[in-house]
């Protein structure tokens, strides 16, 4: 007992060491799990704080160009509105059908449900490797983790870390983030990002026969379980063979300027549940 | 000023330095599109360089813990910035009982820094630490060692990065005792 407390003692710092070292490393293995911690993350209540109150600092500074956003993206909407609402006025007859909620039949997309929710942008990283936002938005205004996060002009990532207040999304610049994405024609990829810098994502896994053209825009698909479908990406720049594969790698240029941001919109998909449970229950889950 | 409140200062100093400022900096020496990976300085590794000599070695260890976890903290990190601290934290004494001319028990009252050491020994201490700290902490990071030349060149231009700042900052807060007599 005696030569066991003199080791203790000879060996304090060293055991010390070697157990915060253990430590560390747990934690770093947790993280890289989906139900990572949330304490030492930036939605941890003091990062929160210390980043909003930064955030109200440098608030000021970007007004201008977030009002120009919003109006830009009121434009949109305005003009998707309006293509909903015309009428062809040369046609002599317009029927009118009225869509019920019993309607199965005129609508392909029955079960999308998804809920928008505003937040500000608190803090925003683009030079990781892999890349973390916070919003100031917790779980007590109804975020929850895995709720995917869009700008007014294209995707941004997904919620991974959730505190009372603040939250913590994973970027999409970012290895861990894979997104389901369509050609205009439909043909299905994924994007992925390769730190090649702050604006340029990668789509792969396209057929070498399909033709890409630069300036083709690029769209979320419905087979992701968080995002919503269509909606933009980001544009082609560049088109190379991958010889091995026999696939295209497509360099985009992101719609997001994720230098910028300032508000996004957390979607919540009310059927992500039940699909996933479908899906595991099949054993085909991507 | 306390020793203790000192450093306490000095911790929260460096740490919203580190958080608020450089992290916000995004650099790149040449910028072809496949050329060379972003990266940002990382201050705050001089908390632990700059502790007084007599500190002990757990002190240290927990210390340096204590100032990575909060990085993570803010970085979304978890755990990869306070196992590069606890590393330097725990080779500090080492490092300066071997580039020291006298023992360190014979250093009371002080701390390493220009004015005690000198510019060589303390530069060379500083970006020995410093360059061991950027090699686990991107190595933790990319946990990919296939692209070993990659690895080590980013390590050598960021730690060359974080040299710089640390200059800086030690030319800004060391007080000029020569100024006032």
């Amino acid at each position: 007992m005696r030569n066991f407390i003199l080791f203790i003692r000879r060996f304090f710092n060293l055991i010390l060491f070697l157990g915060l070292e253990i430590v560390c490393i747990v934690l770093i293995e947790h993280t890289n799990t989906l139900q990572g911690n949330d304490i030492v993350s930036s939605a941890n209540a003091v990062a929160g704080i210390v980043y909003k109150k930064q955030s109200d600092v440098v608030y000021y500074f970007g007004l201008r160009k977030m009002n120009d956003s919003l109006l830009n993206e009121n434009a949109t909407l305005r003009k998707k509105l309006d293509l909903l609402h015309s009428v062809d006025t040369l046609k002599d007859s317009v029927v009118h059908i009225s869509i019920t909620s019993n309607d199965t039949t005129k609508h392909v997309v029955k079960y999308a449900d998804y809920l928008y929710q505003t937040a500000r942008v608190i803090n925003n990283s683009t030079n990781a490797s892999d890349n973390y936002i916070t919003i100031n938005r917790g779980y007590n205004d109804g975020v929850s983790k895995n709720m995917a996060v869009l700008s007014g002009t294209g995707i941004v990532g997904r919620v991974e870390h959730v505190s009372a207040h603040f939250a913590s999304v994973l970027s999409v610049l970012s290895a861990k983030l894979k997104v389901s994405a369509k050609l205009k024609d439909g043909t299905n990829g994924f994007v992925v990002w390769d730190e090649k810098g702050a604006d340029i994502l990668t789509m792969i896994d396209v057929p070498q026969q399909i033709s890409v053209k630069k300036g083709d825009t690029i769209y979320t698909n419905n087979f992701s379980l968080y995002f919503p479908p269509d909606i933009m990406i980001g544009t082609v720049i560049k088109t190379e063979v991958e010889k091995k594969k026999g696939m295209q790698i497509i360099s985009l240029l992101s719609s997001t300027n994720f230098h910028k941001l300032q508000y996004v919109y957390v979607v919540d998909n009310k059927m992500a549940m039940e699909k996933k449970q479908l899906e595991d229950s099949t054993g085909k889950s991507k | 000023m306390n020793v203790f409140i000192k450093n306490i200062l000095r911790f929260t100093v460096i740490l919203l330095l580190q958080v608020l400022i450089l992290n916000k900096i995004t650099l790149r020496w040449w910028s072809e599109p496949s050329g060379f990976p972003i990266f940002i300085p990382y201050v705050y590794p001089l908390f632990i360089l700059l502790l007084p000599f007599e500190t002990p070695v757990w002190a240290l260890l927990i210390l340096g813990f204590i100032m990575g976890i909060s990085v993570d903290t803010f970085m979304n990190t978890a755990g990869m910035h306070a196992c590069a601290a606890v590393l330097i934290a725990y080779l500090r004494t080492n490092v300066l009982s071997a580039l020291l001319p006298r023992n360190l028990s014979e250093y009371s009252g002080q701390h390493p820094s220009i004015k005690s050491m000198g510019w060589m020994p303390f530069l060379v201490y500083s970006t020995f630490l410093i360059l061991l700290h950027h090699f686990v902490f991107f190595g933790i990071e990319l946990w990919n060692f296939s692209n070993f030349g990659a690895l080590l060149l980013k390590v050598c231009v960021s730690a060359v990065t974080s040299m710089l700042f640390i200059i800086v900052y030690l030319l800004l807060f060391t007080r000029q005792n020569t100024a006032r007599i």
